[in-house]
């Protein structure tokens, strides 16, 4: 079971108080919500989730075959793509459509990629993103050894790392705690670092959870999508050891939460294995309620850590994301159009169409304010 | 390893990295991307040998599997090897037959 943590200023509450207080002052625009995704081949797209349409579209520039993680400056005015087959990244002015920023990884023989994982800093100084480099040699490839660069946004086009420092190999997602202290690199385990220096503060174990009567776990995750909750959650998969292989309860799902405020982190069953889930969001008014994407759209209590509901969906999605009011969820990814359920019954109620029928397929679907 | 023999330089070099306790290096899945790091069930079938669990329909997953190089050997990688495979085909339900096969160039 998990508790509830209270007294929580999160980052919608801020934003929304901040929002009260410029509006109060002198009738400033309330900020609005919006979503963010992409199309092949070089397509940013941000979406108008109230009016079910798209509003802007930003052509990023040498970007082919697509984009792929999305990270979002705090303000909601740049985002920063993965792009290039993940050797650059680029950042985009959301009003003008200007790319601003640029980092190019790949030099001379070594050919860098970055592997999913990217993150920002709370101020948004300073990007993180996991990287793979390969030396080619005429004959062979040879693997160097991954790690985190860390890059200044304000030193726009041509951005080189301020400092890297050595990171687990399989790291796909980059997360940090809401006060900026620690980065966390999702990989067997989850490493918890040090954004400075990069030293290892602690280790919350995953694959090497050593539970009873429980195989090693078994996760995938590639997409960032904690902004509403403040919740990195993702689901995984074991195998209870202690009954048959035939036993109806023998292959377990269960649901880790990190709680990028408090901190917390769990890890707890919720039912056998029933369906595939590649991955989730926080609820962030219910908090208790988390939702679930692939073929089908689930709503898991982890507070009673039981399916609350599962609906089939009319295609496969890889991502989901939820608005500020936690009314309404979101399903994107893979093809051309994202999807909107209805949180508390999971009925679909709304379908926004991506610009040219383009796929988006792994590009991340984030929530911005602005 | 003792009833395998290493017949090429590859396979040497797994066999040093089984002795020197690196074989983690090529362990399988859990959030690992790119060329041959995954060892998944299969483009074909799903985690019980069937198919009810795949994406429905496939094309949902194709650019999905063909940008991360997820399936190297079924669907040409657009990572490394095949950088234009999908070009001019921004959906790949509406633009499958744009799609060709792809042969290595090198033998």
């Amino acid at each position: 079971m998990r508790t509830e943590i209270g007294g929580h200023m999160h980052r919608l509450t801020i934003a929304a108080l901040g929002a009260a207080i410029l509006s109060a002052a002198g009738g400033a625009a309330e900020a609005k919500e919006y979503i963010l995704t992409a199309v092949k081949p070089d397509k940013l797209v941000m979406v108008d989730p109230a009016a079910r349409e798209v509003a802007k579209v930003y052509t990023v520039p040498d970007s082919t075959p697509g984009v792929l993680t999305i990270t979002p400056s705090p303000d909601g005015r740049i985002a920063y793509v993965l792009v290039n087959r993940w050797e650059s990244i680029s950042g985009i002015d959301l009003e003008t459509g200007k790319q601003v920023f640029r980092a190019d990884f790949s030099t001379g023989d070594v050919r860098t990629k970055g592997m999913f994982g990217m993150t920002i800093s709370p101020d948004g100084s300073e990007i993180f993103i996991f990287q793979s480099p390969v030396r080619l040699h005429s004959g062979e490839y040879e693997v160097l050894d991954t790690r985190i660069a860390v890059y200044r946004t304000a030193d726009g086009i041509g951005a080189k790392p301020v400092r890297t420092f050595p990171a687990p190999r399989r790291t796909a997602i980059l997360t940090n705690s809401n006060d900026g202290k620690k980065l966390y690199a999702v990989n067997w385990d989850i490493t918890v670092m040090d954004p400075q220096t990069g030293a290892v503060l602690d280790v919350h174990k995953v694959r090497n959870w050593g539970r009873a009567n429980h195989s090693e776990p078994d996760v995938l995750d590639v997409w960032p999508q904690w902004e509403q909750a403040d919740i990195f959650s993702t689901p995984y998969y074991a195998v209870r050891t202690d009954v048959a292989m035939d036993h109806p309860e023998a292959f377990q799902t269960g649901m880790l939460t990190l709680d990028l405020e408090s901190r917390e982190f769990v890890m707890e069953n919720y039912e056998p294995t029933a369906a595939i889930i590649f991955s989730t969001v926080v609820n962030p008014v219910r908090r208790n309620e988390v939702y679930g994407v692939y073929t089908t759209l689930s709503k898991i209590d982890i507070e009673k850590d039981e399916l609350v509901k599962r609906v089939d969906l009319d295609h496969t999605y890889y991502t989901i994301n939820v608005s500020g009011d936690g009314k309404e969820v979101y399903v994107g990814g893979t093809m051309d159009d994202i999807s909107v359920y209805d949180s508390e019954t999971l009925e679909k109620i709304g379908e926004i169409r991506m610009p040219g029928g383009a796929d988006q397929a792994l590009a991340s679907m984030r929530m911005i304010e602005r | 390893m003792k009833h395998l023999k290493p017949l090429n330089k590859k396979a040497r070099l797994m066999e040093k990295a089984a002795e020197d306790g690196k074989t983690e290096e090529v362990f399988a899945m859990q959030t690992v991307a790119g060329c041959s790091s995954t060892l998944d069930p299969g483009w074909e079938v799903d985690p019980l040998g069937g198919v009810a669990w795949l994406c429905q329909p496939m094309e949902a997953d194709l650019y999905g599997c063909s940008d991360p190089c997820w399936w190297p050997a079924q669907v040409a990688d657009t990572l490394n090897t095949y950088p234009d495979w999908n070009t001019d085909a921004d959906s790949a339900q509406r633009d499958w037959r744009k799609l060709q096969a792809v042969f290595p160039k090198n033998k």
